[in-house]
């Protein structure tokens, strides 16, 4: 909750003014943005977490921190240009002020995560909100067993935080395999092809020592749970992170209910278990 | 005990306006009863629930979330003098109780609670509905509550305000009406209560099909008064509208039986058919509510049923899912 | 907190409910509940009918052009040039070259004052309104068949009926109220045939869905009432008592047998003959039509039949039967009956007739009328293209984005030396207009709007015209004014009422205090009459129906190789017409933001277009870009297109082809060619 000028609390729903200090392209239809909350302050989130942003004039849209809370300096959002807010936010430049309401929501559960072998599964722009926890991973690389990280996009031209990626390949402490659905013809791409459900066969894991965490589109979850649970792996070792249209962001507005869960409140982390029962979950 | 004779009803409420935004159930022209300043119309306060929900005095249709300019943000103020809302019936007062808890959870809605705190709450019951039908009592939930006796208006209060409020009023001997009263509203068995039990039994136990809800998917305009006339029908929507050097965002009733409620921008629909919108206006109420809040969320007003133009208010689907499913 | 009674302002179903203002905003709506249309329901349009009131967009202060752009000016200066400039363009080119198109969103009295101010003050028969466009083809057809051009009988017929035939018309999206009543009848039992070739709600509940080809209805209903007559089925007694020129009409379409229809139609011979049998043989059975059976080159020969089964089967004149056009606005009914039509004063009295003439101009106290009727919209438009007419005076119409053949309607409205657009916000049309003034909206002004079944109801203003903007018919008086006219002044829109009353016989008993809370339905002759809520009891207003004999023609555009679809074009349950109002409403914007068409799944696959794909449609006219709802509602060859969308606009592609007796276009058949876009 924010506070306005005169000390008293200000609305759950007025957001707080936040600096843009840099923006950069990750693909022709995404950008990173890099950004302050004016305050000074922290953000305050944990890896996961997603914020309200609030562009006066575009109304707001849930926007997944991308970044780490253990860089304190700023924190990072990808967007995608799918609506009209989205598409206002590319237009901006370092020095912007936008607003935002948050953090909202459950993180991943870094106690339970902790010990623990990752397997950090993203496709397409599900690889931003992860990044918060990879990011997190690398700062703290002693808290967990081994880091493996897949992620598949739909074609080369589609792939994000290329730069991140060239060094998690050449970390030691990270395993990582990509992939892209399809390239095009003429693309000098010269990765993996194939689906991101054929990264896990060559997989070796330990179904007891390991957490794997998803995060993509809904069409990515069905196929690679499955591949995960001829792992042996059971849903309460599976993590789930669900995309819905969360407007409000604090459990009131009803746009993201999945049953009886409220996924701005409830999620958007889940563990499989909590939900794979649930009808429209997944 | 206190009462009120009807012929004072008026001059009761207009008094209270010195202290109190009073709202109460008025007569409009054309027969429709609605919630209105006293002195707006006549009294209305026979005739059962009002059409329209009474929650919306706290919640309204659409409403400021703020004003944004250079200056910085301006928030909607407090009601000047706090709401007295009169005309719930006992069953609104559940939906009010359902909402203030709904909306208190978790992050408190302080625009809800912008105007609902401080606001006095007044139930309305005994022979005063439709055609004189019974009302039941609300025996609280309210800061006070007239019950008509079929001569007048029996007050009693529930809570600290509303014994405050009603304090100067007439006193009557106790002479064991309101016992009487309660003991013969009591013995109504509400069908459409049962009804809606039932249907939320067979719900949960999965028993409902799929086709079932396309069924009456077919049969919705999606006109979503349903929604609107819910007390405990609860989302919104919110609308950012750029004046020159200033924005207005409001929220405003939204409705689930609308394609784009959670189409997000990438097309991704979890609510993408007609029939998964009436499953969710059903189940909501009465599988996932009472899995998230412990008590279905349908407290048995009947508006749906009311302003529905096809039929197939939640009543109307209660008993053809019982019909068809509940004997296999 | 204020409540204020009110029509609602989109279709012409004509459902009441209380606007709910605060501080003189407005913050919802809700239903009346003793409404006999609306019943205490409303479709989303209606609750959501306070939405756009408050736009930031609203024009707050009339505007001329100087320099190319608009520029906020008085209302003195924009009236007086209005004046000016008109007044200018009759004297130079004759009153003929001006043109006036009244409203069907507008009140009744603001359309009597426009058609007033065309013929009194500027001397012209050039006065017509949207009504052009959408049943202009009911009015002509119906009135030479049964002597009005009116919905026969009311809403409440729908609950009393055995059976409906639904021609063109998708009446659950288009006029919500009434299409949730047949839906409701047929769960009673009351048999349905739709006849559509998409699979709108109301087909999944019928008994017979006859997907017949675009522009063949007069191929199904021939067929159709030869069957009835070769099987011996038709009403002999209410023929022969109630009805001329059956003979002719029978030998017409002796030959007109389902074999020969099926070809044209597309549908088995089977199924013609099951539909006559059906409807036939219900003891009262309702033809409800629209736009299907009007937007067409033959619009007026597809109403001449409806009306010729109805008739054949005895199906006019008692409840639950009967003719029953559902007219689109929320006051195209009125505006029809207020005379803003080129050939008419108010009540369908005619312009050609010396005793109507000499009767309103005593009343208006004016030395002469004109005489010969005037153009309609359509062939206005085709005047103005051409450098006939010179200045046109648009009150609360966009024809940018609703007339048929945009580039042809653009070009009509730059040729002209002078445009005023009246308007509640910015139009298409509005942006090129020479002079802009802001009108109030129907939440902000008196009056009264003309529903389908002939309802006259009251509209009541709940909140204040946003900055300087006035209501149409201040405007239109004070326009009077500077025109030089002395005589238009009154203090109110009842004043209005009352002239209307005094000179249109159907009108005669109408007065405001009557008119609370449910309204009057026409004919209400004078002030005792109770209004009429079934037309042609006993009697024709014509004396005997008419049976016309009708040729077949086949749409002017059909498709060839280089453009192989059919483009039907229409609306969407979320938007009306060019969007002005809805697409600035919160949650209809949010249903449906872009241009789109439906196209059959055999059609996209063959294309390579996948749900949601952008895919430009082109006709001969013209090439926009839309989404793709790839969607088994449409059938293969066919696509069917919205008209709100400016972006996208469906009217660049339609066929400026026009009936010849109505002058309405053709703007449910075209031939298109679909493509992805790159």
């Amino acid at each position: 909750m924010s506070s306005s000028a005169d000390g008293t609390t200000a609305s759950l729903y007025v957001p707080v003014d936040c600096e843009i200090i840099a923006v950069s392209d990750l693909t022709p239809h995404e950008k990173l943005f890099r950004l302050r909350l004016k305050n000074g302050a922290p953000l305050g989130h944990l890896p996961g977490q997603f914020v309200q942003v609030s562009l006066l004039g575009w109304e707001e849209a849930p926007i997944s921190v991308a970044s780490s809370p253990t860089r304190t300096d700023y924190f990072e959002m990808g967007i995608r240009r799918t609506g009209s807010l989205t598409s206002a936010m590319h237009e901006l430049t370092a020095g912007d002020l936008i607003g935002v309401r948050g953090p909202f929501g459950r993180p991943f559960e870094l106690p339970k995560l902790r010990g623990h072998d990752l397997l950090l599964i993203s496709g397409g722009c599900g690889l931003a909100p992860l990044r918060s926890l990879i990011h997190y991973c690398e700062d703290r690389p002693e808290e967990f067993g081994a880091l493996t990280i897949l992620y598949g996009a739909k074609s080369p031209g589609d792939v994000l935080f290329k730069d991140d990626f060239a060094l998690w390949e050449t970390s030691a402490r990270f395993a990582c395999s990509r992939t892209v659905d399809q390239v095009p013809e003429g693309d000098c791409y010269s990765g993996g092809v194939g689906l991101i459900t054929s990264l896990i066969p060559p997989l070796e894991i330990d179904p007891h020592r390991t957490v794997a965490v998803l995060v993509g589109p809904p069409v990515m979850y069905r196929a690679v749970i499955a591949e995960l649970k001829k792992k042996g792996l059971s849903s309460d070792r599976i993590v789930v992170s669900l995309e819905r249209h969360m407007r409000c962001g604090v459990g009131k507005c009803g746009h993201c209910t999945i049953e009886h869960l409220y996924c701005c409140q409830d999620g958007p982390v889940f563990w499989l278990n909590e939900i794979e029962h649930l009808r429209g979950a997944l | 005990m206190k009462y009120l004779s009807n012929e004072q009803i008026p001059d009761f409420f207009s008094s209270l306006q010195a202290t109190h935004e009073v709202r109460l159930p008025i007569m409009l022209p054309d027969g429709t009863r609605c919630l209105g300043h006293p002195g707006d119309g006549t009294v209305a306060l026979f005739g059962g629930a009002l059409p329209a929900k009474p929650t919306a005095a706290f919640f309204p249709h659409e409403g400021p979330v703020f004003v944004a300019a250079s200056e910085g943000f301006t928030e909607p103020s407090a009601p000047e003098k706090p709401l007295l809302v009169v005309g719930f019936t006992s069953r609104d007062l559940a939906c009010l109780r359902f909402i203030d808890r709904f909306f208190a959870e978790g992050w408190r809605d302080d625009i809800y609670f912008r105007n609902r705190q401080g606001a006095l709450v007044v139930g309305v019951s005994g022979y005063c509905g439709p055609g004189g039908a019974s009302l039941a009592l609300a025996d609280g939930d309210c800061d006070f509550e007239l019950v008509w006796d079929r001569t007048r208006w029996l007050v009693v209060s529930h809570t600290g305000a509303g014994s405050a409020i009603v304090e100067g009023l007439a006193e009557t001997v106790s002479d064991g009406t309101l016992e009487r009263l309660r003991k013969e509203m009591a013995v109504y068995e509400d069908e459409n209560e049962k009804a809606i039990r039932r249907a939320s039994e067979l719900i949960r136990a999965d028993r409902v099909p799929d086709t079932f809800w396309s069924e009456i998917g077919d049969r919705c305009i999606a006109c979503t008064g349903c929604n609107l006339a819910c007390p405990t029908c609860t989302c919104f929507g919110v609308q950012d509208w750029r004046y020159a050097g200033r924005v207005k965002r409001s929220r405003m009733w939204d409705s689930c039986q609308l394609d784009g409620f959670m189409r997000e921008a990438s097309g991704h629909n979890p609510l993408g058919t007609e029939g998964l919108r009436t499953r969710r206006r059903i189940h909501h109420k009465l599988a996932a509510d009472p899995d998230r809040w412990g008590e279905i969320s349908c407290f048995v007003c009947g508006r749906c049923d009311a302003v529905c133009p096809t039929g197939i208010g939640i009543f109307a689907v209660a008993r053809e899912l019982i019909e068809r499913f509940g004997n296999i | 907190m204020k409540r204020t009674l009110t029509v609602c302002p989109y279709c012409g179903t004509g459902c009441m409910f209380y606007l709910v203002s605060d501080s003189g905003r407005l913050i919802g709506v809700e239903p009346s509940t003793t409404h006999p249309v609306s019943r205490g329901g409303l479709c989303v349009k209606g609750w959501n009918a306070f939405g756009f009131v408050h736009h930031p967009d609203r024009l707050t202060t009339p505007l001329i052009r100087r320099d190319g752009k608009l520029h906020p000016a008085s209302w003195d200066e924009a009236l007086g040039l209005v004046a000016e400039r008109l007044r200018e363009i009759q004297e130079r080119h004759g009153a003929d070259s001006l043109m006036f198109a009244s409203s069907a969103k507008a009140t009744n009295e603001e359309n009597y004052l426009l058609m007033k101010l065309a013929r009194g003050v500027f001397g012209t028969n050039n006065i017509d309104h949207c009504a052009r466009l959408c049943h202009s083809s009911t009015v002509t057809g119906l009135a030479e068949t049964f002597g009005s051009g009116a919905m026969t009988n009311s809403i409440d017929c729908f609950d009393n009926t055995d059976l409906i035939l639904i021609i063109g018309s998708n009446t659950t999206e288009q006029h919500p109220l009434i299409g949730s009543r047949i839906l409701k009848a047929a769960r009673r039992g009351t048999k349905l045939i739709v006849a559509d070739n998409r699979l709108i709600r109301l087909a999944r509940h019928a008994d017979l869905h006859l997907r017949h080809n675009n522009g063949s209805d007069v191929a199904l209903l021939n067929a159709m009432m030869q069957v009835i007559i070769a099987e011996g089925l038709e009403d002999r007694e209410f023929i022969a008592a109630r009805c001329e020129n059956f003979e002719a009409f029978a030998a017409s379409i002796a030959d007109w047998t389902p074999e020969r229809a099926a070809p044209l139609t597309g549908l088995q011979p089977g199924e013609i003959v099951a539909a006559a049998r059906l409807f036939a043989g219900a003891k009262r059975a309702m033809i409800v039509y629209s736009m299907g059976i009007t937007q067409h080159s033959h619009g007026v020969d597809n109403v001449r039949c409806c009306a010729a089964l109805a008739m054949l089967t005895g199906n006019v004149g008692r409840p639950g039967t009967g003719v029953n056009p559902l007219r689109g606005q929320n006051n195209v009914q009125g505006g029809c009956d207020m005379g803003a039509l080129p050939d008419v004063f108010s009540g369908y009295q005619k312009v050609s007739d010396p005793m109507v003439r000499e009767k309103f101009t005593r009343a208006w106290g004016v030395d002469a009328l004109p005489s010969t009727p005037g153009l309609p919209l359509t062939r206005a438009m085709d005047a103005a293209a051409e450098g006939k007419l010179h200045g046109m005076f648009f009150m609360g119409e966009n024809p940018i984005l609703s007339d048929p053949d945009q580039g042809h309607a653009r070009h009509a409205l730059k040729n002209l030396d002078f445009l005023v657009v009246q308007d509640i916000f910015l139009t298409e049309t509005a942006a090129l207009a020479d002079v802009v003034l802001p009108a109030a909206c129907y939440a902000e002004k008196e009056g009264t709007f003309t529903n389908t079944e002939r309802r006259i109801q009251r509209v009541r203003k709940g909140v204040e015209p946003p900055g300087e903007a006035k209501a149409d018919w201040e405007i239109i008086c004070a326009l009077a004014k500077q025109a030089g006219c002395d005589k238009m002044h009154y203090p109110d829109p009842s004043a209005v009422m009352d002239e209307i009353a005094s000179v249109t016989p159907i009108y005669g008993g109408i007065s405001y205090d009557r008119l609370d809370p449910l309204g009057l339905q026409w004919p209400c002759p004078d002030r005792d009459h109770p209004g009429t809520p079934i037309l042609h009891i006993g009697r024709f207003n014509r004396g005997k129906g008419r049976f016309s004999p009708v040729i077949y023609r086949s749409p002017a555009e059909l498709p060839d190789e280089e453009f192989p679809f059919v483009l039907t074009t229409g609306r969407t349950y979320f938007h009306w017409h060019t969007g002005t109002m809805t697409r600035r409403t919160h949650l209809l914007d949010r249903e449906e933001r872009r241009s789109f068409i439906e196209i059959n799944p055999d059609d996209a696959a063959r294309l390579g277009v996948r749900e949601r794909d952008d895919v430009l449609i082109a006709s001969r006219r013209g090439s926009v870009r839309a989404q793709a709802r790839i969607t088994g509602i449409v059938i293969p060859g066919v696509v069917f297109m919205p008209f709100h969308f400016t972006e996208g606009a469906a009217n660049a592609l339609t066929n400026n082809v026009l009936d010849p007796e109505s002058s309405i276009p053709e703007f449910k058949v075209c031939a298109v060619q679909v493509r992805k876009a790159p």
